[in-house]
This record gives structure tokens, C-alpha cells and sequence, in this order.
């Protein structure tokens, strides 16, 4: 009786491990940006390898952060914009990707692989780039604007909505002044003070979340946006013009990479394999339309949505990218938080 | 002070320390205590003397220097302005709540809880819509701006969204409530008798209020002020959201520490110092409120 029950036990565990097993096989968590996967890409995944996607979604790289570090939840892929992708890489936490199971990466352009944040294209693939568009509404602003120095002329006072992110506008002040945004040093920001001093006051609202509202909504004639939330005003309404600035812009390329870790790394490099499919990347395109890295997606992609300004603007594959700044972020914080009480 | 009061609490029985059966039903409240309330705060005060690594990690190794940063002249700058729209908010809601608990106190029982009602009602839907109903009413283009000029008041469109006008609103709405319950209580304890013998002994109506009717409703206000001035002080999506993100408030610069700028330990050191100075105010009234008693 006794053996039997410990027999009994034995083949509950083996069935046991057995579930565990084909459970581990059967799911990937995916943490990515909100607003940038389409549900029916995960759906389609999920219908073909039968693979689950649990899809939790984050609003910035920091928050990120927090909970990845944090290492309450196992995530397989992660999203982080390449900045945050050379620290991870530097800090040891990312998983290599094997790459003979993500036979298509030459679907991406090279002009987005081998960048300083992954020199050796080990850890991580290009998702959706973009460069931030400046969007004026030319039924309100009748003077062409082609930079921050326009925007800022002291003419749309009360008129402009900017992201709120401490980094973009310090970056924004140093290209002006034809300085190196990646250099966040004591010179650098003494510089740009002025100049930001000026700028500050003349915007209306800060908003990264949804600063095409306001636009929409004709609050302000002026934004300075993310470049997705750019090109959807231009598609819905042409009297939004979309440029990038003459002084300098920055081209942010948004990754999938696989946590060091990961429990489900196999299933995390189909999914990667699975999305740089052009048919399927072209539906990512469609619903979030940023700049598509991949070659052969913008094949599909029509004449007009190739010619949306603010999703494929003119010389953005050789824009610089963002470095890790680590501690200096407290300058910037101080900086923008100084020069927003001021005023 | 001779202020007259309820003689409710007697103090032989106020003191009686809780035992055996008495400890084991205080123990789910002070098991929550101690998990949700001093546990977190402890690990703040330890996180507040720790420093961040290149990725934003807390690293366990001693420094002042987070202390040492509150002084700098910017975040003292930001605090005393929190303190002044704290203020501000405070002076707003009582002026506007006392007279609103105090109606709704002395209506008669059947009508009091509809009027409460009404009070309650704006919780039933959430903060953020209600922000965002607040934005679209008085947008350039809003509700308020229309009306105001179709009624030529107005000449061109309302300029007040984004600005700390439209913070002070949005806060004077949020807490409104918190002013208005508490004094309601007070109002609604009120024995009618004392107000009608101050009047009997000549006082004018004035008197009446100052002397009798507010003593009395004292406690709800002190209540109401601490229940909207706390929290105001620290608020973050107001400013957001209805002030643009212009003008920080030291709410603001908490929640950029542990966002934006990951910088945990300096947030959290402002934290601890927040709560110290709440720790200190609060004593320091309730001490002398006491000693008035």
C-alpha cells in the first residue's frame, strides 16, 4: 500500500513535470511599449505556433526599468529603445540571440544594425525606429518653420505642446547649439540654460502620453511629438505638416531583446522571427506608423504611406542615436525641473 | 478659552488599555500597519541614505547626500511654492465647504442624506475622468469659454487651462469633499440649544458664530484642513495634467525620482523629509489643540 502510494506519488510528478514542461513550451511574455504591438499580430503568432503571448505593456523606458531590475516578473522580451539597450548590455543582463533562429534578420536594413548601442548585433533587433517630428498646423501658422529656432521664436508663444521628457529637451537645446547631445556635461548644460530658459516659458503644455491631442483638438498650432503620433495627424488631415528640425535631429530605434534568464528564450526568438516576417510586419506598420527598419515590410507599404513625412523622413537612417548617460540623468532632472519652476 | 462643549468624553474610561480579546481583534489593523504603512517607510528611510548605479539601481552604500540635495535653493523653491498652493487650496475649500457642511448639518435628517449625497456622488466616477472633464470645460474652446463669450463677457477665448489657475481649480475640486465631510459632522452635532442661548444673552449673529458655533465645529475643521492640505501638497497629476506639466510641485519632483530621472534614494529622501515635517506640524497642532482643551 505504501509503495503503491509512492508510486502513485512518483507518476504525479513525472505528470506534473510533464504539464510544466509543455506549459513552459506553450507561452512567452512579452513586455512592450502600450500602443505599439497590434493585438492581431499576437494573434496570429499565438493561431500559427500556438505559442501564448502574454502581452504587458509599460509607458517608458524607466518604468522599464524598474520592473525589470526589479525581478518581480519573468519577462522573455523586452522592448527598450537602444539607449537603455547599451546599458542593459553593459550591465550583463541580456541573453545573446541566436540568430540561427532568426534566420531573417537580413530583412532589416543595415543602416539600423551594428550601432554603437550593439556593435556586434549580439543582443537585440531593431522593432520600429523614428526620429521626434516637429507638426504645425499650416491652417493656424502661415510662416514656413523649419527648426526649434522657428518653434521657438518667441511668435507661437502659448502655442506649442513638447514631450515632457527631460532628455529630449535638453538634446533639442544642444543640437541647436550645434553641440553633442550625448555629452551631458557641466559646459554642455551651462550652454544650453539660455537658451532653454527662453524656450520653456513659450510652451503651453507638456505632454508625452498624448500631445496630438491637443493638436487635434486645436489648442496649440505647434508640437514637438513622438514621430508615430505625428504621422497619425498627417493621415488624418493634411493641413498638419510634419518635418524634422534643420538644427539636428536623433533616431531612436526601439528593440525587442531577451532578458538574461529568460524561461522562454526559444519561444521569444520565433516571436522575434515571426514579426520581421514582411507580411506581418507591415501590419505593425499600419496600425503604429513609425519608421519600419525592415526592407522588404516597406516593400508592401503604398506609395502614400511611404510618403507620410513623419513615418519616413528624409536621411533618418543615418541620424545619430541616444547613448546611455546613467548618473548624469540627475543633471538633466535638476536642470528641467530649475528651469521650469522659474518660469 | 470658556468655549462651551459637549462633555462626550469622560476621561476615566478614555484611558483603558486594550487586553487579551482586545489585542487579538487589533491585530488585523496592526498587522496592516505594519506591512503597508511602517514596513514601506522603513525601507524608504534606508533607501534615502542609498545611491543609484548607472542603471538606476539602489546601491546599498551609505551617503548623506540625498539629504544634502533638498537644500539646494531649486527644490526648497518648488516646496515653498507646493506649500503655498497647498495653502491656497486649504483657505479655498474651507471658505467655500464651511458654509455648504454647515447648511447641510442643520437641514433637516430627511434631506441631509441626499445633500451628503451629492457631496459623495462626484466619487463614484474616477479622478482621472474627472480631470479630464475639468480640461475639456475650460480648454480655449471648452464649455465655459463659449458661454462666456456668447454671453459677451468675454471677448476673445479663456486663457486659463495649463496655467496655475487651472491647478488651483483642479485641486479646490479634488479635496473639496474632504473639507466638506468632517465639518459636516461637527455641524450636524451641534446642539441647537447653545447658538439659541448665546442669541437669548444678546449675542448678535455674529458673536453667535464667532464664539459659540465655530468653537464647536472646531474639530471638524481642523480635521477637514489636515484632510485637504496633506494630500494637495503632494499632488502630481493635477499639475500634469491641468497645468500642463509646467510648474512643478514637489509632488511632481517625487514622482520624476522614481520615473524619468530613477533616481529612488533622492526620492525617497524626499519623502522621508516630507513626512517628518507632516510628523512635526501634526504634533505641534495637535499638541496645542490639546492644551487649549
Amino acid at each position: 500500500m505504501k509503495k503503491r502510494l509512492s508510486s502513485l506519488f512518483a507518476i504525479g510528478l513525472a505528470l506534473g513535470a510533464a504539464l510544466d514542461l509543455s506549459a513552459a513550451k506553450k507561452e512567452v511574455n512579452l513586455f512592450g511599449w502600450s500602443e505599439y504591438v497590434p493585438q492581431d499580430v499576437l494573434d496570429k503568432f499565438e493561431e500559427e505556433t500556438g505559442i501564448k503571448v502574454n502581452y504587458e505593456t509599460y509607458a517608458s523606458n524607466e518604468e522599464m526599468l524598474s520592473k525589470l531590475l526589479g525581478g518581480a516578473a519573468e519577462f522573455d522580451l523586452v522592448q527598450p529603445s537602444e539607449y537603455v539597450v547599451e546599458a542593459l548590455v553593459k550591465a550583463g543582463k541580456l541573453e545573446e540571440i541566436d540568430f540561427a533562429n532568426v534566420p531573417n534578420i537580413g530583412n532589416i536594413s543595415p543602416a539600423y544594425m551594428h550601432r554603437p548601442h550593439d556593435p556586434e548585433q549580439k543582443y537585440s533587433v531593431p522593432y520600429m525606429v523614428g526620429a521626434i517630428s516637429i507638426v504645425v498646423n499650416t491652417e493656424r501658422v502661415k510662416e514656413p518653420v523649419t527648426g526649434f529656432r522657428d518653434v521657438f521664436s518667441g511668435k507661437y508663444a502659448g502655442r506649442i505642446v513638447s514631450l515632457n521628457d527631460n532628455r529630449e529637451l535638453l538634446t533639442w537645446a544642444l543640437q541647436t547649439l550645434g553641440r553633442d547631445f550625448n555629452a551631458i556635461t557641466p559646459e554642455n548644460i551651462a550652454a544650453a540654460r539660455p537658451l532653454l530658459e527662453k524656450w520653456l516659458p513659450q510652451v503651453k503644455a507638456f505632454d508625452s502620453d498624448s500631445p496630438k491631442t491637443k493638436l487635434l483638438n486645436g489648442d496649440v498650432d505647434i508640437g514637438i511629438v513622438w514621430p508615430g503620433e505625428a504621422a497619425i495627424l498627417y493621415r488624418e488631415d493634411k493641413k498638419f505638416a510634419c518635418l524634422l528640425p534643420v538644427e539636428g535631429s536623433h533616431v531612436t530605434i526601439d528593440s525587442l531583446v531577451i532578458p538574461k534568464g529568460a524561461p522562454h528564450k526559444a519561444e521569444a526568438e520565433a516571436f522575434i522571427s515571426f514579426i520581421l516576417r514582411p507580411e506581418i510586419s507591415v501590419l505593425i506598420s499600419r496600425a503604429f506608423p513609425y519608421t519600419n527598419p525592415n526592407r522588404e515590410a516597406c516593400k508592401l507599404l503604398t506609395p502614400e504611406e511611404l510618403a507620410n513625412p513623419a513615418s519616413f523622413p528624409k536621411g533618418v537612417e543615418t541620424l545619430p542615436t541616444f547613448k546611455a548617460i546613467g548618473k548624469a540623468a540627475a543633471q538633466v532632472d535638476k536642470l528641467i525641473t530649475d528651469l521650469k519652476s522659474g518660469s | 478659552m470658556a468655549a462651551p462643549r459637549a462633555s462626550t468624553d469622560n476621561s476615566a474610561g478614555a484611558k483603558r488599555e486594550p487586553r487579551g480579546i482586545g489585542w487579538l481583534l487589533l491585530t488585523p489593523l496592526l498587522g496592516w500597519l505594519g506591512l503597508f504603512v511602517v514596513l514601506p517607510t522603513a525601507i524608504l528611510f534606508v533607501y534615502s541614505f542609498c545611491q543609484r548605479d548607472e542603471l538606476g539601481q539602489v546601491v546599498f552604500s551609505f551617503t548623506w547626500s540625498n539629504y544634502a540635495r533638498i537644500f539646494d535653493p531649486i527644490y526648497l523653491g518648488i516646496f515653498g511654492r507646493s506649500l503655498w498652493y497647498a495653502g491656497l487650496t486649504t483657505a479655498l475649500c474651507l471658505a467655500i465647504g464651511y458654509p455648504v457642511a454647515y447648511f447641510i448639518g442643520r437641514s433637516p435628517p430627511s434631506r441631509r442624506s441626499t445633500l451628503l449625497l451629492l457631496v459623495m456622488i462626484p466619487f463614484w466616477i474616477s479622478f482621472l475622468l474627472r480631470t479630464y472633464a475639468w480640461i475639456s470645460l475650460l480648454k480655449g474652446e471648452g464649455l465655459i469659454s463659449s458661454l462666456l463669450q456668447a454671453m459677451r463677457l468675454l471677448t476673445g477665448p479663456l486663457d486659463i487651462l495649463y496655467t496655475p489657475t487651472a491647478v488651483i481649480i483642479g485641486l479646490v475640486y479634488t479635496y473639496l469633499p474632504f473639507m466638506i465631510l468632517p465639518i459636516f459632522t461637527s455641524a450636524e452635532k451641534l446642539d441647537n440649544s447653545m447658538i439659541e442661548a448665546a442669541l437669548d444673552l444678546g449675542a448678535t449673529p455674529v458673536r453667535a458664530f464667532t464664539q459659540v458655533i465655530l468653537p464647536l465645529t472646531k474639530p471638524g475643521i481642523f480635521a477637514g484642513v489636515l484632510l485637504v492640505f496633506v494630500p494637495s501638497i503632494g499632488m502630481f497629476a493635477v499639475t500634469d495634467l491641468m497645468g500642463g506639466a509646467r510648474v512643478p510641485m514637489i509632488g511632481n519632483v517625487i514622482q520624476n525620482q522614481f520615473g524619468q530621472a530613477r533616481d529612488w534614494p533622492f526620492g525617497a529622501a524626499l519623502g522621508i523629509t516630507f513626512l517628518a515635517l507632516f510628523a512635526i506640524t501634526f504634533w505641534f497642532l495637535h499638541d496645542r489643540g490639546e492644551v487649549r482643551r
